[in-house]
């Protein structure tokens, strides 16, 4: 009753200061937006190129794991932070698997182009530019969570400001294109790195939340080099262990091309 | 006159007393903990339990099994929403249907909630959102123009345009796993299969999907069924019938009653004597801790007839010689006398039949029968002193103007009902030999009928045919695969032999021919004798090729050893025995035998997810509809399809070791005689064609359990009515101390049950469980006519010395007791035809038959075989 009555006193309050108080959200907006660019750039853009293989342990609900071993490349185009972006991502393990390859074409404003490569049925086909929060092979990751989301795709509030983190709460813009009603992110002051991220569903529960567990300075550059994704939906969760970091590679642009899907280029994937 | 009885008829307030105080301390004991919980948390509430898995005890193997591989293939109990829209020529396929669909489903994953036991952990309960089988959260894998390929919702929005309607349809009906199971055959109808936390929730969610659906103003009709739901229904019925049948069948018992003896206050005290029969049964059933389910809902139909039949006999005696004898104490002393010993006879052999049900291997049945057996104990120490007790309560002058022909002052063997007894007495006595023919004539075509018997059972016939879950039931089976779901599991043995995986390894790294691998397979042939397994073996190797990579210098050489550690993956992956297209083609021809059967409406296998994705990966053409031709292929449709919007799907079909699979049957009927047929025929087709690697097969879903709860009940029935049988013949023999008189008695419940059986036989009723039970109740009621019988006959045989003259004096008193309880008990259990649910009513029919049968039986037989064979059972007193 208490708590009622108080949170009904404060919204008079706040509506009585309403003009002072939009100035100043406009203000923290534009400063948000920022924060919330650096930590995507600290996340998806260290360097000009990069390279990491990547063992991804899938758990599910019930214990049982699934394992994967990949390598990733990357180039961000004309080295611009928050733009346009290619990963190279080939599978070697588990063996069955093995030379099949994602290509991805980020960019920073429409849909990503993505191609996937069966070696096996020696099949390379273009995955239509649709749902980019899909399972990322069986994860608990989504393909965007691997490419990273656009900073320009949500509404961002700072929500908290500690001594080490800034809280960002996001809400998308385009609700109909994804399936959490909102997030929030715990962005590391001092470097930047997202180390927490919630969503929350349209009853304002967690389902889904994902851990930076593992954080280290590679060639200047502070690297998550493990991570969880946990989504108690479908119960379980992903570990991603990062190994071999290696920045600004010095890796040709035509590898990002499908004719490297079917014939992987060894000499860049070697760690 | 006995003890007890004695003490009863001097202190009969008090032993009024005592019987109310007795019942109102049940009923409270029950009540208490019902209404109260929290205030009596040592008493134990009513439980009621509808769910027919529990027919087995739940450490039983095959529910174990079951409840291992629900959790397993993460299978959750389902509610099905069946819609159908019949005014539109499309069916459900329309913008206004399609978003009324799209609108529940997404209603339905907000119904949850937290637990609200305060105790533990607060637990979600309510709908698993996200394993809802809608059309806006199911997969579709399509083509996407430019040969690109998308995964996608299958209705991602509410269509805008009819065309858009129809073409949802068009993708789900190209979808294997959805067609015939989200999108009926025909095209015209949509289920929703939404996925519970646990079945005690079902009526929860129901009835919110109920409340939602009522929103709607278009034409479809929403059906809301699902095993959860048919449950819920159940428990409901169930207490209907409780609470109507039963009293009614009560109610008509006691306007007979008034009809024979006309005398209000007097037929009061069988009813009392039911009723604290009845209450301190159920009180005592539910004081102690067992649950309330459909069998133990009907012990009180079942005790009612018991409790009534003794008291009737009382009464009956009592009208009888009351006129003559005109003192109520005299004429209660020579009553009881002449009656004590049958009906604690009669007491003794139906306990005997019920209590043999406590060696049924079913739980309910169990219960059932021993609580019976209590029930019948506790009427008779009611009837033998609340009886005589209540009439003793009652002045002398009540008795006026009461009994037998009192009012005609003559003889009481005039009446229409006595001479009409007596005709029938002496034609069984004369025509002895004839009337025996008859009954050994139907006992052979009863024969006949029994071997005709039909053993067969379905829950959701248990319910009348124009109840909402059948009509629901029907709808979606004719338009679907069917909705009751088997499940079969194919997996392969444990296998961690050193030898076959080193035999792997060595062939897989033999095709390398690099130095590296040759080095790695001499490593493998020194290991595999010192290896403890398979897996130690390739741990051992991996880490040593590992060792050797990683001091490589040279491209070449790194990966000359990255392709030896692929080829010593390959090799435990020659393990993942469900990505074999050579299994998985055997799945996929197992599958079209299904079909053919005409037992299985529609499979779902990991095949069926395999051939789909192909297919879309080759331009969506029909002749990619196949199982690719190596593992690696096969393996990367599955990581294909692990991109799409509900990848966990894939493990309700096969592990994620690959080493285990299931297949999911859908089937048009539930009755156990086809999923039965299913069974063999599965059996059959496997022994005939066996797989190309080892595999075992199991059963399991609630379609398989009931079979087997049948099985076992059908084969325990046998045991335990046999059983009974014999040990009713050894107290007939000791009764009449006479093994020549034991087996007399026991020709009326012989043709009787014979008759029962051979007529079930006969007329094609299926034997289900209400109709196993009966046995034993037959049992009971036909035995205890033929021992008032031949108690009564050789009573007076003793007194007048000569069957003839005897069998006259028999068909006086002893057989319109009889006779009237024949006609009370018959008779009163016909409401039992209007009760809601089935399995009372084939009750409550053969109750009656029952009781005709025997009645007819011991009045025309037994007299029939006592004049053909008097030389045995008269031997020295008709001589003397």
């Amino acid at each position: 009753m208490i708590k009622k009555t108080f949170i009904a006193i404060s919204a008079l309050i706040i509506s009585a200061l309403a003009p002072a108080y939009a100035q100043e959200t406009s203000e923290a907006a534009q400063n948000v937006q920022s924060i919330v660019e650096r930590a995507s750039a600290a996340a998806y853009y260290q360097g000009e190129t990069g390279r990491a293989n990547i063992h991804m342990s899938i758990l599910d609900a019930q214990g049982r794991e699934r394992t994967r071993n990949f390598v990733i490349l990357r180039t961000d185009i004309d080295n611009v932070d928050n733009g346009e972006q290619r990963f190279y991502v080939l599978f070697s393990r588990p063996a069955d698997i093995n030379k099949t390859a994602f290509l991805v074409w980020k960019h920073a404003d429409t849909n990503d182009d993505r191609w996937l490569y069966l070696p096996a049925l020696d099949l390379l086909k273009r995955i239509a530019p649709s749902d980019e929060r899909t399972s990322f092979v069986g994860s608990h990751f989504f393909y965007e969570d691997v490419s990273g989301r656009g900073p320009n795709e949500d509404d961002h509030i700072l929500e908290e400001e500690t001594d080490t983190y800034y809280v960002v709460n996001s809400t998308p813009k385009d609700p109909n294109g994804v399936e959490f009603a909102s997030y929030k992110n715990w962005i590391h002051k001092a470097t930047f790195i997202p180390v927490k991220t919630e969503y929350y569903d349209a009853s304002g529960e967690i389902y889904r939340t994902y851990t930076a567990t593992a954080v280290e300075t590679i060639d200047g550059h502070p690297t998550v080099i493990e991570s969880k994704m946990a989504d108690i939906r479908i119960g379980g969760e992903t570990k991603m262990s990062y190994s071999d970091v290696v920045y600004d590679l010095d890796l040709p642009e035509d590898i990002f091309t499908e004719r490297y899907l079917r014939n992987p280029p060894r000499r860049y994937l070697r760690k | 006159m006995n003890s007890i009885t004695l003490s009863a008829v001097s202190r009969p307030a008090l032993y009024m007393w005592a019987a109310a105080v007795f019942s109102f301390f049940m009923i409270a004991l029950v009540a208490a903990p019902s209404l109260a919980p929290n205030a009596f948390p040592f008493l134990q509430p009513l439980k009621i339990d509808t769910d027919p898995e529990n027919m087995l005890a739940a450490d039983e193997p095959v529910r174990i099994f079951h409840n291992k591989m629900k959790a397993e293939f993460t299978l959750h109990d389902l509610i099905v929403v069946g819609v159908i829209n019949e005014a539109h020529e499309e069916g459900v396929f329309n913008t206004d249907t399609l978003a009324d669909i799209y609108a529940l489903a997404e209603f339905a994953e907000t119904i949850r909630w937290q637990a609200e036991s305060a105790d533990s952990e607060p637990e979600q309960r309510g709908v698993i959102a996200f394993d809802i089988i809608a059309p806006s959260t199911v997969d579709s894998i399509e083509q996407a123009g430019l040969g690109s390929v998308r995964f996608d919702w299958l209705l991602p929005a509410p269509p805008e345009s009819d065309a858009e309607a129809l073409a949802v349809r068009a993708r789900a009906q190209r979808i294997p796993t959805l067609n015939d199971t989200l999108v009926s055959g025909d095209g015209t109808a949509i289920a929703l299969y939404i996925p519970i936390t646990s079945k005690d929730v079902s009526f929860r969610v129901a009835k919110a999907l109920r409340g939602k659906i009522a929103e709607f103003d278009g034409d479809a009709v929403f059906h809301i069924t699902g095993l959860p739901v048919a449950q819920d229904q159940f428990g409901v019925e169930m207490f209907k019938q409780m609470a109507i049948s039963a009293p009614a069948a009560m109610a008509l018992i006691f306007a007979l009653m008034w009809l024979f003896f006309r005398r209000l206050n007097l037929i009061i005290s069988p009813m009392v004597v039911a009723m604290v029969s009845v209450i301190g049964t159920m009180g005592l059933l539910v004081a102690t801790g067992h649950t309330v389910h459909i069998m133990s809902s009907m012990i009180p139909i079942f005790i009612m007839p018991i409790a009534v039949l003794d008291a009737v006999h009382i009464l009956s005696d009592f009208y009888d010689r009351y006129p003559a004898i005109k003192d109520r104490r005299k004429t209660l002393d020579h009553v009881m006398k002449e009656l004590w010993q049958p009906m604690f006879y009669t007491t003794l052999t139906t306990c005997t039949g019920f209590a043999s049900l406590a060696f049924t291997p079913i739980p309910p049945v169990q219960v059932f029968g021993v609580f019976v057996a209590i029930g019948v104990f506790f009427a008779w120490i009611f009837t033998v002193t609340l009886v005589p007790a209540y009439i003793m309560l009652m002045p002398e002058r009540a008795f006026s103007g009461f009994g037998m022909g009192a009012k005609g002052g003559g003889d009481h063997e005039t009446t229409p009902l006595a001479r009409f007894l007596h005709s029938v007495g002496n034609l069984a006595v004369t025509r002895s030999k004839l009337v025996v023919s008859i009954f050994l004539i139907a006992l052979a075509i009863a024969g006949y009928g029994v071997t005709q018997i039909r053993i067969n059972d379905n829950p959701v016939k248990w319910f009348n045919a124009d109840h909402e879950i059948r009509v629901a039931d029907r709808a979606l089976n004719e338009r679907f695969g069917g909705t009751y779901m088997a499940y079969l599991t194919l997996s392969a043995a444990e296998d961690d032999s050193v030898g076959a995986m080193a035999d792997e390894i060595d062939q897989r790294l033999g095709e390398l021919e690099t130095s590296a691998s040759q080095s790695l397979a001499n490593e493998a042939r020194e290991r595999r004798i010192s290896a403890s397994s398979a897996d130690d073996l390739l741990a051992t190797l991996r880490a040593s090729a590992e060792s050797a990579q990683d001091k490589a210098i040279t491209d070449d050489d790194w990966y000359a050893w990255d392709d030896a550690l692929l080829a010593l993956d390959a090799a435990a992956q020659s393990r993942d025995i469900f990505k074999r297209p050579d299994v998985l083609r055997y799945i996929e021809n197992f599958q079209q035998y299904l079909d053919e059967t005409g037992l299985v409406g529609k499979s779902n296998a990991v095949t069926d997810i395999v051939k789909t994705v192909h297919r879309d990966l080759f331009l969506g053409e029909e002749e990619a509809f196949r199982i690719p031709d190596t593992p690696e292929a096969v393996a990367q449709t599955f990581i294909t399809f692990q991109n799409s919007p509900r990848p966990q799907d894939l493990f309700k079909l096969v592990t994620p070791d690959y080493r285990k699979a299931v297949i999911w049957l859908q089937l048009t009927s539930g009755d156990n005689i086809d999923m039965s047929a299913l069974i063999e025929a599965v059996d059959a087709y496997i022994a005939e064609n066996p797989p190309p690697q080892a595999l075992s097969h199991d059963w399991f879903g609630l379609t398989y359990i009931n079979v087997v709860w049948q099985q076992r009940m059908v084969a325990g029935m046998a045991r335990a009515f046999l059983g009974s049988f014999v040990i009713v013949l050894i107290l007939m023999t000791l009764l009449f101390r006479s093994f020549a008189w034991g087996l007399l008695s026991m020709a009326p419940l012989t043709v009787t049950i014979g008759v029962i059986y051979g007529a079930i036989g006969l007329i094609g009723k299926d034997y289900d469980m209400p109709v196993a039970v009966l046995s034993s109740l037959s049992l009971g009621l036909a035995i205890d006519y033929a021992i008032h019988f031949s108690a009564r006959s050789r009573q007076l045989y003793r007194e007048i010395g000569d069957w003839t003259k005897t069998a006259i004096a028999a068909f006086g008193e002893p057989a319109r007791a009889i006779f009237r309880n024949v006609i009370v008990i018959g008779v009163g259990f016909m409401p039992l035809l209007f009760a809601p649910l089935v399995p009372y009513q084939t009750v409550g029919v053969f109750i009656s038959a029952i009781l005709i049968l025997a009645g007819a039986a011991t009045l025309l037989g037994l007299p029939a075989l006592i004049t053909i064979f008097q030389k045995f059972l008269f031997p020295k007193r008709s001589t003397s």
